[in-house]
C-alpha cells in the first residue's frame, strides 16, 4: 500500500498518563484524515510525535514507506511535513513575506532577497487560492486569513503533509467556509491533510475517514461516506464510567445565581458566548457541559468579574452584581476554583499560607492593618490536614506541591470562604485519581452543606457523575438543558458537538422547579 | 497489625506536630542564611575576582583589601561610611517596596531630585515660624518626590506606558527643571555656582558627629527600614502588595484592586525617594547643589542593595551598608596604595553579576 504516512504502534508516556497505547495510523496521499477525540484523548500527542516535537517511547513513523525518526521539528520539515498549531506561531509587527520566509529567506550575494520572497509567497498564493497580501503587516490581518499565513508558511518550506490542530476554534462560520475550500484545493494538488477538531459535522463535511481517540487508542476508523455522527459520537463517549461518586438526590432551595440573556466579546470583539441564560440554587451541582473553548470561558470571566460582559444580567442572590468589581463579588458570596491554577489560582513562589490567607488578609487583620499571623497559620495547618494536602511545612512554596496538592489549597481557600455560590471550573484537570475522588467528595459536602456550584467540565463523567443539573454549551449558546438523571453521555454528546439540539431529552426544568 | 497501626498513628501525630509548630529560632537562622546565601556567596565571588584583577595588575590583594576595610570602617571613617549608606538604604527602600508589587519603579533618582529641589525651596521661602520650618521642608520634600512618582503610575495605569520607561524617563525633566531653577530664578545670586541659597539653621537636620556630615536623617531612614519591613511582611496591605508583585492575576482574581494599590505604591515609593532628597538638602549639603544628588548615582546603587538583599527591607540595611563601604574604602585603598579607587566600582559590578546568576549559583544545587 502506499501510505503518505503511516504510524504502528506508537507509545507515548508522561509521568503518571499514558498518552498513546499502540496507536497505529495510515493516511494515504491525497487524503483528508480528521482525528477525532474527547479533551485528553491523545490527539495533539500523537500529531506531536509526528512533527517531531515528541520523540515515541514504542512504534515506528514510516513517510512514503521510509521508516525515520525526527529529533526536532526541523527533521520533520525537511522531511515536508507541516503543522499549524492551534495559537498560530506568528510575528505580529513583521509582514506577511516576512513571516513566511523567516528561517528559510532566498538570499541574493548573502542578504535577504526580498523581492524573490514576495514573488515566492505571491505565486504561492495564487496557486492555491489564499488571498494573501505579501506586505500587510500580520497584526493587521484577521485571524482566518493569519491562519492561511501558517498554512503559507508550511507550503513554502515545501510540506506535502499538513496538521492542523484544531483549525476552525478560532474561525467565524464564514471563515471555516473559506478554509474548507483551501483543504480541498490543497488535496486536489495532491498534498495530504489531518486535521484535529472536535465538531463533529465538519469531520462530516470535509473528511474522506474519521480516526477517533478515546484514552490514548484509536477505537475506530470510520469511512465519512458510510457513517453518521452519532456513530462517531458513541466511538468517542462510549466508554466505562471510570469513576462513580455516591451522593444523595439534592435538595435544592433558593436560586442563588441567575443569568439573564448574558453574551460575552473576547478581547478581539468576537463574540463567545450569546444570550445565555442559567439559574443555580442553593443545595445542587448545575454542570456547564461541552467541549472545551464553546464559550465556557467567557461564562466564568463575566460571572467572575474578571471581564466585562456586552449585554446581560447577573444577580446573585437576587442582588444585581453585573457591574461589580471583583471584591464585591466576593463579598456578596462568590467563590471562584479557576482551571488555570497557576496562572489565576495561586502564587507559586509563596508560601501555602499566603496562597490559604487571600481575601481573608483584612478579615484577619488587628485593628491597626496587622495580619494575625498566629490565626492564618492556624487556619492553613487546619486546612492542611481538612483537605489531606501533602506537604511537610505550611511555610514552604507551593511549587514545591504536586498538581493535585496545589488544587486542594485553591479548593481548600474557596471553601473556607464558605460563599454560597461556589464557581468550579475544570477542577480535576490534570490531577490524579486519587485527588479527583478527594475533589469530587469535597463538592459534594459543600452542595450538601447548602451551597449552590456551579460545575464547568469538559469531562463527560465528571458531569454526569457530580451534577444534579445540566447546561449543555456549544459555540457560544445553551443548546440543552436537562436533569443528571435524565441524561445520557450518547445524548450530551450529541449536543456538545453540535449534531443535534434534540437529540436529548430536554426537560422542562421550570416545571420540575415549581414540583421542587 | 495493632502495632503497624500504633506506628501510623505515631507517624501522623508527629507529622501533624511538625506542621503545627511554630518556626524555632534555628529555624529562622537557617531561613535567613538560606535566603542569605546567594548574595554572600555574590560578594565573596565579587573579592575573589578583585583580588585577582588586584594581582594581576602587580599590586598585593591583601593590602588592598586592607586599605579598603580602614578606608570603610576606622574611627575616622566610618560616619562618612554611614553617611553615604544612608541616602542609598533609604533609595533601596523606595526601589524594593515598588518592585515588591511588581512596579519597576526606576525613576528614584527624579523622584529624590524633586523632592530635595521642593525641601529647599521651601526651607528658604517659607514664611512661618522657625519651629516649623524643618518639618514642613521634610514634609514637602516627601509630598513631592510622591507626587512625582505618582505621575509615572499614571502614565502607566492611564496610556499603558510601561512604568518601567515612564518612571526612568521622568528622572531627566526632574534632573534639569532642577539644574535651570538652581542656574537662574532660584539659584543663589553672586556665588555663580548653581546652587540655591543656603536653607536657614532652623530647617537643618542636627548633625550627629562633629566634622562630619552624618546627620539626624540617618535615624529617620533606620527607622524606614523597620516600618517598611513590617508593613511588608506583617500587614494586611502588605500582603496585598506582595500578592500583586508574586501574580498580578492571582492578586485580581482575590479581589485585590491592582490598579489604586499600584498608585499606592509608586506614591510610597515616590515619598520615601523624597525624604531621601530633603534629607541629603537639610541635613548634608544644607542647600540643593546642581549635581550633588545625581553625581553619587544614590540612586542607582540603591536600586544594587535593593536587588542584593532580594528587595527585603532588613537586607536592605546591609547591603546598602557594603555597597558605601565599597564606596568610601575605595578613596582609602587609592590614598594608601597604587590600585585606584575606581577597582572599587569594577568590585561592585562583579558582585552584581554574581547575584544576576540568583538560583543557579547556589550551594547544593546539583544541575
Amino acid at each position: 500500500m502506499n501510505y503518505h504516512v503511516e504510524l504502528r504502534g506508537i507509545v507515548k508516556r508522561f509521568p503518571g498518563v499514558l498518552a498513546n497505547d499502540h496507536v497505529d495510523l495510515a493516511v494515504k496521499c491525497g487524503e483528508i484524515r480528521a482525528l477525532v477525540g474527547e479533551n485528553g484523548a491523545g490527539k495533539s500527542t500523537l500529531m506531536n510525535i509526528i512533527y517531531g516535537l515528541y520523540q515515541p517511547d514504542e512504534g515506528t513513523i514510516y513517510l512514503n514507506g521510509q521508516p525515520l525518526s525526527f529529533s526536532s521539528p526541523l527533521d520533520s520539515i525537511a522531511a515536508g511535513i507541516g503543522m499549524v498549531h492551534q495559537h498560530f506561531m506568528l510575528f505580529p509587527s513583521l509582514t506577511v513575506t516576512e513571516n513566511v520566509i523567516y528561517g528559510s529567506e532566498p538570499t541574493h550575494r548573502t542578504l535577504i532577497d526580498r523581492k524573490m520572497g514576495k514573488q515566492r509567497v505571491l505565486e504561492l498564493s495564487e496557486a492555491y487560492n489564499l488571498q494573501v497580501d505579501p506586505d500587510r503587516k500580520v497584526s493587521e490581518l484577521p485571524v482566518g486569513v493569519q491562519q492561511r499565513v501558517e498554512i503559507l508558511k508550511a507550503l513554502y518550506r515545501k510540506a506535502d503533509l499538513l496538521i492542523l490542530d484544531e483549525p476552525t476554534a478560532v474561525l467565524t462560520p464564514q471563515e471555516k467556509d473559506g478554509l474548507f475550500d483551501i483543504l480541498r484545493r490543497l488535496v486536489s494538488e495532491g498534498k495530504t491533510i489531518i486535521f484535529i477538531t472536535h465538531k463533529l459535522q465538519e469531520v462530516m463535511e470535509i473528511s474522506d475517514i474519521a480516526t477517533v481517540l478515546r484514552g490514548g487508542k484509536v477505537t475506530a476508523n470510520l469511512r465519512t461516506a458510510d457513517t453518521s455522527p452519532e456513530e462517531i459520537c458513541s466511538h468517542m463517549v462510549g466508554r466505562e464510567v471510570l469513576l462513580r461518586v455516591e451522593k444523595k438526590p439534592s435538595q435544592p432551595t433558593e436560586t442563588v445565581l441567575t443569568v439573564e440573556d448574558l453574551s460575552v466579546n473576547d478581547q478581539r470583539g468576537v463574540p463567545v458566548l450569546q444570550n445565555a441564560s442559567l439559574s443555580v440554587r442553593a443545595g445542587e451541582i448545575v454542570g456547564i457541559a461541552g467541549v472545551a473553548g464553546n464559550g465556557q470561558e467567557g461564562l466564568i470571566q463575566a460571572l467572575s468579574g474578571l471581564i466585562k460582559p456586552k449585554t446581560g444580567r447577573i444577580r446573585l442572590s437576587g442582588k444585581d452584581i453585573t457591574n461589580t468589581s471583583v471584591a464585591e463579588r466576593r463579598a456578596k458570596g462568590m467563590s471562584y476554583i479557576p482551571e488555570d491554577r497557576t496562572g489565576l489560582g495561586l502564587a507559586l513562589d509563596t508560601s501555602i499560607i499566603d496562597n490559604l490567607s487571600l481575601g481573608f488578609q483584612r478579615e484577619h487583620s488587628s485593628s491597626f492593618g496587622f495580619l494575625r499571623l498566629g490565626l492564618l497559620r492556624e487556619r492553613t495547618v487546619n486546612a492542611v490536614q481538612d483537605f489531606g494536602i501533602k506537604t511537610a511545612n505550611v511555610e514552604d512554596a507551593v511549587n514545591t506541591l504536586s498538581g493535585g496538592n496545589m488544587q486542594k489549597v485553591v479548593l481548600a481557600r474557596e471553601f473556607l470562604h464558605n460563599s454560597p455560590l461556589i464557581i468550579a471550573e475544570q477542577p480535576t484537570r490534570g490531577v490524579d485519581v486519587a485527588a479527583i475522588e478527594n475533589i469530587h467528595r469535597n463538592l459534594i459536602a459543600q452542595r450538601d452543606d447548602g451551597h449552590a456550584i456551579l460545575l464547568v467540565s469538559a469531562d463527560l463523567n465528571e458531569i454526569l457523575g457530580l451534577a444534579d443539573r445540566i447546561y449543555v454549551i456549544f459555540d457560544g449558546h445553551i443548546v440543552g438543558e436537562m436533569l443528571a438523571s435524565e441524561a445520557t453521555e450518547y445524548g450530551l454528546g450529541l449536543l456538545m458537538t453540535g449534531v443535534t439540539n434534540e437529540g436529548a431529552k430536554i426537560t422542562n426544568i421550570m416545571q420540575g422547579r415549581t414540583n421542587g | 497489625m495493632a502495632k503497624t497501626s500504633n506506628e501510623q498513628t505515631e507517624n501522623l501525630s508527629e507529622s501533624s506536630a511538625q506542621i503545627a509548630s511554630p518556626p524555632n529560632w534555628y529555624k529562622i537562622v537557617y531561613g535567613w542564611l538560606r535566603n542569605a546565601q546567594s548574595s554572600v556567596l555574590a560578594i565573596i565571588g565579587g573579592l575573589l575576582i578583585g583580588a585577582l584583577i588586584i594581582a594581576l595588575t602587580g599590586e598585593n590583594p591583601i593590602l588592598g583589601y586592607s586599605e579598603l576595610f580602614q578606608g570603610a570602617f576606622s574611627r575616622f571613617n566610618i560616619p562618612s561610611t554611614l553617611n553615604r549608606a544612608a541616602p542609598i538604604v533609604g533609595a533601596a527602600l523606595a526601589v524594593s517596596i515598588a518592585f515588591r508589587a511588581g512596579l519597576i519603579n526606576l525613576g528614584v533618582e527624579g523622584q529624590l531630585v524633586f523632592g530635595g529641589l521642593t525641601a529647599s525651596l521651601v526651607a528658604v521661602t517659607l514664611p512661618a515660624p522657625d519651629y516649623l520650618r524643618l518639618p514642613i521642608a521634610l514634609l514637602a520634600g516627601i509630598l513631592a518626590g510622591g507626587l512625582y512618582a505618582l505621575l509615572s503610575a499614571w502614565f502607566q495605569f492611564r496610556f499603558g506606558v510601561p512604568i518601567l520607561i515612564s518612571s526612568l524617563l521622568m528622572n531627566y525633566p526632574a534632573i534639569y527643571f532642577a539644574s535651570y531653577l538652581v542656574s537662574g530664578p532660584f539659584g543663589e545670586q553672586l556665588s555663580g555656582v548653581a546652587q540655591s541659597p543656603m536653607v536657614p539653621e532652623s530647617a537643618r537636620l542636627a548633625s550627629l558627629v562633629q566634622g562630619s556630615r552624618l546627620n539626624a536623617g540617618a535615624f529617620i531612614i533606620l527607622a524606614l527600614v523597620f516600618i517598611l519591613a513590617l508593613v511588608i511582611k506583617r500587614s494586611a496591605a502588605g500582603y496585598e502588595l506582595r500578592m500583586r508583585g508574586l501574580n498580578i492575576n492571582f492578586a485580581r482574581y482575590g479581589g485585590i484592586a491592582v490598579k489604586p494599590l499600584g498608585y499606592k505604591v509608586m506614591l510610597a515609593s515616590g515619598m520615601i525617594a523624597g525624604v531621601v532628597g530633603a534629607i541629603e538638602v537639610l541635613g548634608v549639603h544644607y542647600r540643593y547643589i546642581d549635581t550633588a544628588l545625581t553625581a553619587p548615582l544614590y540612586a542607582w546603587i540603591g536600586i544594587m542593595a535593593a536587588l542584593l538583599s532580594n528587595l527585603n527591607p532588613i537586607g536592605v540595611l546591609l547591603t546598602g551598608l557594603f555597597l558605601s563601604a565599597l564606596q568610601t574604602g575605595g578613596y582609602g585603598m587609592e590614598r594608601h596604595t597604587d590600585i585606584p579607587r575606581e577597582l572599587a566600582l569594577v568590585l561592585q559590578a562583579i558582585i552584581i553579576m554574581f547575584v544576576a546568576t540568583r538560583g543557579t549559583f547556589r550551594l547544593g544545587t546539583e544541575d
